[in-house]
């Protein structure tokens, strides 16, 4: 212990000095708050002319208008009349699309996932509920312009590790500082139940058998915990009642769980092996909890349950391998698709930051593999403002709602599709980002010549 | 048996099945694909087209083909038929990745620890990929010879090495060799290099070495060839360190670095100036946006992510326009997965290449020929032509359209991956488990 | 002389000072009081009445074979043989004699420690740590750590294992081994052979020291080869001439490795699947080496190989799929099949091709010996293959086939006497004979 204290000091001016260049770096001035821009206020009046409207729920468009007045949709159709004195963006070629929603990410706490300087997404210990995202978020993360250039506006930020990662949020893409980003604070208590695979060794993993003893053993930890908040709660009740009963003394722990045993704030349960699954429905159930699903690996296997259970899922990333080789090459792919035949509601996420912009290449896969395209496109839009609560306020176009509106020019979960304007509650937001200033930068080079 | 847990066996005998029929013994390596949207790569798509493969070769390309008797017909209407995907830079089917021991170990060969049993196979398989460029890892300066394989599941290793494809080794740079990103540990001292700098003098170093090593085997033969050589004359020891590396500046090894910004980038190739040895690729090359003008220059080609970036210090300026950039500036560009994930969604990688400003055909072509030309293969694989050997890739959509699924994939003439094939047994097997 | 016991060591012209010495050797017994050396004078023994299978020539239904002086003096149909009046005559009805089995690799007697697994990441710390020390050991006689213990010949006894080569088990350049009579617990007595092999093995279990993986293993045994080989010459030329020459540096690995790699004394490969097999052959080709591989439990999908390459196999009886196998990579249902099903028929594929092989017990307790053989001829291996397979084929492996493998006269006396045949399900092994020192192992009620 001792001499890695030593060691730690020995390296103490290195990390200064790591920390000294990355803050340099991340902050100067050729790149400075480019990332987060907004270009106007939002609060004329703006009509997107000659666009194709995809409003996602309700028929689509093949030429309209859409008013945008007050950071909402005032209006959208074919033959809208547009008032006068409004900004005119015209649109012909271009589909309006609401603005996508990643379904769970870590876009501003990991910003070079190896330097550990810039990683903000992982809080030593076990249990830890009194973390929260919106806290540590960098608000202009290089990630983020680069996500809301493939057309994502809102994403839940989540912490990761130990059993009790801590309180995740919901934001938009934009804001000059983490608070301004805010549509919900504290979203849901993130909970990390054992993964399938034990490591990172593909097929050769634990059998699910394995996983599911620890799973027991995680969720019986949980109900402890829940317990032992619930007595928390009733004892200091029953002592501010009656002042010659002992009060029990502060705990962190239990005060931070709170909010969950009374059923305000969801758990989002990362959970994968469909044994897992079906345990945490009935620990949901016996709980009287919210839940959310994330990740749900093998869902697929119990889809039935969990529609039953009435329990949304959050589709973990599909940059992965089938958690075991018996599942099937393509069953992460498949999961999606069979969830959403089963009557699940699902959202995809990117479950990353630096992959965040890949959110709508999730949502194509599962088509790839069966899923309808038209749901597939609400799995990223309606259907994530559905799970967490914000459907009267985004996720489609209609009249309203937040003006939250994607301009492309082609399929938006296409590859190849550009994003050519994004609004955010009706104001236009930069696409410049890290990428496209590093291009602009070096080829200065070329140009020289 | 009474779950689902029979299907992989199924899959693995899915080959050995097919091989057993008659049918199929009666023309091993040899289709006739029809009415395909063929997307030759090095020439314009072809609607409507048939491609005829003979004894795994490539006999016929048009429209109306007939197929001699006995060879299976592979109806492909409203699909897209592209060449196998070429991975160029992966780690996958290997019994470990790194001899991580000592800063220079050129003296292993990744051909020695193939595992033809590794599930990766057939999972680059399920993407399109019929062939890779498996290498040692980033752990030293100097790593190990690579190999390239073709993806033929369920075949002894020795029919998956490709001979022809040129013999490379590995070199890396940067963080990985500095060992910046590992915890320093009490009481284990800093590898040397810990610095850009040492990585670059150990090369010089152990190149000058291996120059004394070559003069050190000429004396001696000259001595030997000479009219009165002593009776007691020694051989040199014989190193294989030095062997490779001597390979390497005889001309008969091609290097391939691993190296991500600009100036290790630019100090390789002047490295590869002064003693005149041949690079074949730089891999991920992050900051080559920054240095068209030298590697136009040097006439060297990059293996890259499309966009994997951010994951450590030097990867930070890793833009997407790389492969894009690069392209369009006359680099010869390949989009290399890395990892027996990403190698399955290769063709998905090329695709974001569109985004920024490639078209689609120049998209394919850094998964196909371009990884081909990188390998040293384009004569045999890498584009629909007569005469090439026949891996070939089928999807349903567009290649690079993210709404695209490899069908199947097809090697030397011989099916490797089928998607209905797959999924009609796991529909007995799941039959069979209800029962 | 066949009458007469003697001490095998005697030149019979010194027949005159024969009563001297055994005059002698008594009075120095007597006085040292040291009883097992009474067991010198080992009986001769008739077993009469059993059904004797020689191995190497067809089955006699009713034989007596008779044991003298550890080796094998008669053997033939009852009414052929003279049982002498000396012996002590075993009555055998109703029991089968076999030679003895002779498992040709075992880590049988030596201490083993248990290589702690780290678990905790303090552990995992401790173990990256810990200043590494290379572990290769050319030298090592085996022969110098083996501590027999009597119940453990007993066990194997039982299973009917009479001779067995003990080999060393840590590192890549493992050591050498040793071929032991299970005659009792006293090592100088048991050794049939010493040194017998080096044995070289390719998975290496160090972490921080080269070489730390496969691929570094392969091209470290190349350099090594390639060094002993130029030692050997370096001190020849220097022999002949120092002139101009450095003096070679004394290295005792290399000296080690001299014998095997330049004198061609046979190395053992591990071959842990069907790749280390290919390994192997391509360093035996290299190098042209004297070579048996060991382990090969997948030795069926290198057949062609092995065809080709004609080198002696020893093939473990462990049916269970190596790590790097697919059999290991696609759930644990599948692992299980093939462990029950495709492993057990490799020693039957083997045959089919032709290939011949010894099997061995390696990694296996004897049990498990015993059932996995069973399994192995219900995969369809002959009966009578699988016994060639543990007496005439290890035998020729190790170079002992004048001493060992059949029942002829004028061998090792290793014998094991079973009720039933000895593949059956229900066979005891209940007489063990080894260098013809009886153990009786008939249970009470039988």
């Amino acid at each position: 212990m001792f001499s890695r204290i030593t060691c730690f000091k020995k390296y103490l001016p290195l990390s200064f000095l790591i920390i000294l260049l990355l803050t340099t770096w991340l902050l100067s001035p050729a790149e400075a708050r480019t990332d987060v821009k907004n270009s106007d206020t939002g609060s004329a009046l703006l009509a997107i002319v000659n666009v194709r409207i995809v409003p996602v729920v309700g028929q689509d468009i093949p030429s309209g208008t859409i008013l945008v007045e007050n950071g909402k949709i005032r209006a959208l159709g074919a033959n809208l009349e547009i008032p006068a004195g409004a900004r005119i963006i015209e649109a012909r070629g271009l589909t309006a699309y609401p603005g996508m929603i990643d379904g769970y990410s870590s876009l501003g706490l990991v910003e070079i996932s190896g330097v550990s300087a810039t990683v903000d997404n992982r809080e030593t210990g076990r249990i830890n509920p009194q973390v929260k995202a919106i806290e540590a978020l960098k608000y202009d993360s290089m990630h983020i312009p680069i996500a809301r250039s493939n057309g994502i506006v809102a994403a839940v930020v989540a912490p990761s590790g130990g059993l009790i990662a801590g309180q995740s949020t919901l934001v938009k893409l934009d804001g000059w500082t983490n608070r301004e980003m805010v549509i919900k604070e504290s979203l849901a208590l993130v909970v990390e139940l054992p993964g399938i695979r034990g490591g990172r060794r593909g097929f050769m993993g634990m059998g699910t058998q394995q996983a599911a003893v620890s799973t027991d053993r995680a969720l019986a930890e949980l109900k402890e915990l829940f317990h032992r908040a619930r007595m928390y709660e009733i004892r200091r009740e029953q002592a501010a009642k009656n002042l010659l009963l002992p009060r029990p003394d502060f705990d962190e722990t239990s005060h931070c769980l709170l909010p969950v045993v009374k059923g305000e704030l969801p758990v989002i349960f990362s959970v994968q092996a469909d044994k897992d699954i079906l345990q945490t429905i009935r620990f949901v159930q016996e709980e009287k909890i919210k839940a959310i699903f994330y990740g749900v690996h093998q869902g697929y296997k119990v889809a039935g349950e969990i529609k039953k259970a009435g329990i949304p899922c959050l589709i973990g990333s599909l940059y992965d391998q089938p958690p075991v080789w018996e599942d099937g090459y393509d069953s992460l792919f498949m999961n999606p698709v069979l969830l959403n035949q089963a009557g699940v509601k699902i959202a995809f996420s990117s479950s990353s930051s630096s992959a965040a912009k890949d959110l709508p290449y999730h949502a194509a896969k599962a088509a790839a593999f069966g899923l309808d395209r038209l749901e597939a496109l609400k799995a990223v839009t309606i259907y994530p403002a559905e799970i967490f609560g914000v459907d009267k306020l985004m996720g489609s176009l209609e009249a309203g709602k937040l003006a939250n509106i994607v301009l492309a020019d082609g399929d938006l979960l296409e590859l190849g599709t550009r994003i050519e304007k994004v609004f955010i509650e009706g104001r236009e937001v930069d696409l410049s980002n890290r990428y496209t200033e590093l291009l602009e930068k070096f080829r200065k080079r070329e140009r020289e010549k | 048996m009474k779950n689902l847990t029979r299907l992989p066996v199924f899959i693995l005998l899915l080959v050995i099945m097919l091989a057993g029929s008659a049918n199929w013994l009666l023309a091993a390596g040899s289709l006739l694909i029809k009415n395909a949207t063929i997307l030759p790569v090095t020439g314009p798509p072809i609607t409507g087209g048939d491609v005829l493969v003979i004894d795994g070769i490539i006999k016929q390309i048009g429209r109306n083909l007939t197929a001699p008797p006995g060879i299976r017909i592979i109806e492909a209407h409203g699909k897209y038929l592209i060449p196998g995907i070429i991975d160029t830079h992966t780690h996958l089917a290997l019994s470990g990745t790194n001899e991580g021991t000592e800063a220079i170990t050129p003296e292993v060969n990744m051909a020695d620890v193939i595992n033809p049993d590794d599930p990766a196979i057939f999972t680059a398989l399920s993407g399109g990929v019929t062939m890779v460029h498996t290498m040692h890892g980033s752990a030293n300066v100097i790593g190990g010879v690579n190999v390239v394989l073709k993806m033929k599941w369920g075949q002894p290793s020795e029919k998956l090495v490709v001979r022809e494809a040129y013999p490379t080794l590995k070199f890396a740079l940067g963080e990985n060799v500095k060992q910046s990103n590992r915890t320093l540990l009490p009481g284990r001292p800093q590898r040397y290099p810990a610095t850009r700098m040492g990585a670059n003098a150990i090369i010089r170093r152990e190149l000058l070495r291996a120059r004394d090593y070559m003069a050190e085997w000429d004396r001696y033969e000259k001595l030997k060839n000479s009219k009165n050589p002593p009776a007691n004359l020694l051989p040199p020891k014989k190193d294989l360190r030095l062997e490779t590396l001597a390979d390497l500046l005889r001309g008969k090894l091609y290097a391939r670095c691993h190296a991500y910004v600009a100036t290790e980038m630019v100090e390789f190739l002047n490295l590869a100036r002064e003693f005149g040895f041949k690079v074949a690729a730089l891999e991920h090359a992050w900051e080559a946006y920054k240095i068209t003008d030298e590697l136009l220059a040097a006439g060297v080609g990059i293996s890259v992510f499309i966009d994997s970036w951010a994951y450590k210090m030097e990867a930070a300026e890793g833009i997407a326009y790389n492969a894009s950039y690069c392209t369009q500036r006359g680099v010869l560009v390949s989009i290399n997965s890395d990892s027996s994930e990403r190698v399955r969604r290769l063709f998905n990688e090329a695709g974001k290449a569109v985004k920024y400003g490639l078209t689609p055909d120049e998209a394919l072509k850094m998964i196909t020929i371009n990884a081909a030309r990188q390998l040293g293969v384009d004569r045999l694989v890498g584009s629909i032509e007569v005469g090439k050997q026949a891996d070939l890739a089928l999807f349903n959509e567009h290649p690079m359209s993210a709404y695209t699924r490899c069908d199947l994939t097809i090697i030397e003439g011989e099916v490797y991956f089928d998607r209905q094939q797959v999924i009609k047994e796991r529909e007995e097997a799941a039959r069979k488990g209800g029962n | 002389m066949k009458q007469e016991p003697r001490k095998p060591h005697l030149p019979c012209r010194k027949k005159k000072w024969l009563p001297f010495l055994i005059l002698l050797m008594l009075a120095i017994v007597l006085a040292l009081t040291v009883p097992e050396a009474a067991a010198e004078v080992k009986p001769v023994y008739a077993l009469v009445n059993c059904r004797l299978v020689p191995v190497a020539s067809p089955s006699i239904e009713k034989g007596t074979i008779i044991v003298r002086d550890g080796l094998i003096e008669a053997l033939g149909p009852a009414d052929k043989v003279t049982v002498p009046a000396d012996a002590e005559v075993i009555e055998a009805g109703g029991l089968t004699v076999y030679p003895g089995l002779i498992s040709a690799h075992t880590n049988l007697f030596l201490e083993t420690k248990e290589q702690e697994q780290p678990q905790t990441a303090e552990d995992f710390l401790g173990a990256y740590t810990q200043a590494a020390t290379p572990q290769e050991f050319p030298e090592l006689q085996v022969f110098k750590e083996i501590k027999p213990k009597k119940q453990t010949v007993e066990a194997w006894h039982r299973a009917g294992v009479t001779t067995v080569v003990v080999a060393p088990n840590r590192g890549l350049f493992q050591g050498q081994s040793v071929v032991l009579n299970l005659n009792g617990d006293q090592p100088n007595t048991m050794v049939l052979k010493q040194p017998w092999a080096l044995h070289v093995n390719f998975t290496t279990e160090r972490g921080g020291v080269y070489p730390s993986s496969l691929m570094g293993t392969v091209a470290f045994i190349r350099q090594k080869f390639y060094d002993a080989s130029h030692y050997a010459l370096h001190q020849k030329k220097y022999q002949s001439s120092p002139r101009f020459l450095k003096r070679p540096e004394y290295d005792p690995f290399l000296e080690a490795l001299v014998p095997f790699v330049v004198d061609k004394k046979p190395i053992v490969f591990q071959c842990n699947n069907q790749e280390d097999i290919k390994r192997a052959l391509r360093l035996i080709e290299e190098f042209k080496l004297n070579a048996v591989l060991t382990g090969c439990n997948e030795a069926w999908r290198t057949a062609e190989h092995l065809k080709k390459a004609r080198v002696p196999l020893l093939v473990a009886l462990d049916f269970r799929p190596p790590n790097a196998s697919i059999y290991n990579q696609q759930g644990e249902a599948a692992r299980k099949k093939a462990e029950a099903e495709i492993y057990p028929a490799n020693a039957a594929t083997l045959l089919k091709e032709n290939i011949s092989f010894a099997l061995t017990s390696l990694g296996l307790s004897e049990s498990s010996f015993a059932r996995n053989l069973q399994a192995a001829i219900k995969a369809g291996l002959e009966p009578q293959a699988a016994l060639r397979a543990l007496t005439v084929e290890p035998a020729r492996v190790l170079g002992l086939d004048r001493q060992l493998g059949t029942l002829e006269p004028g061998k090792i006396a290793n014998l094991i006497l079973t009720r039933g045949d000895l593949f059956g399900e229900k066979t005891r092994v209940v007489r063990v004979l080894v260098d013809g020192i009886l153990f009786n192992y008939e249970e009470k009620g039988q």
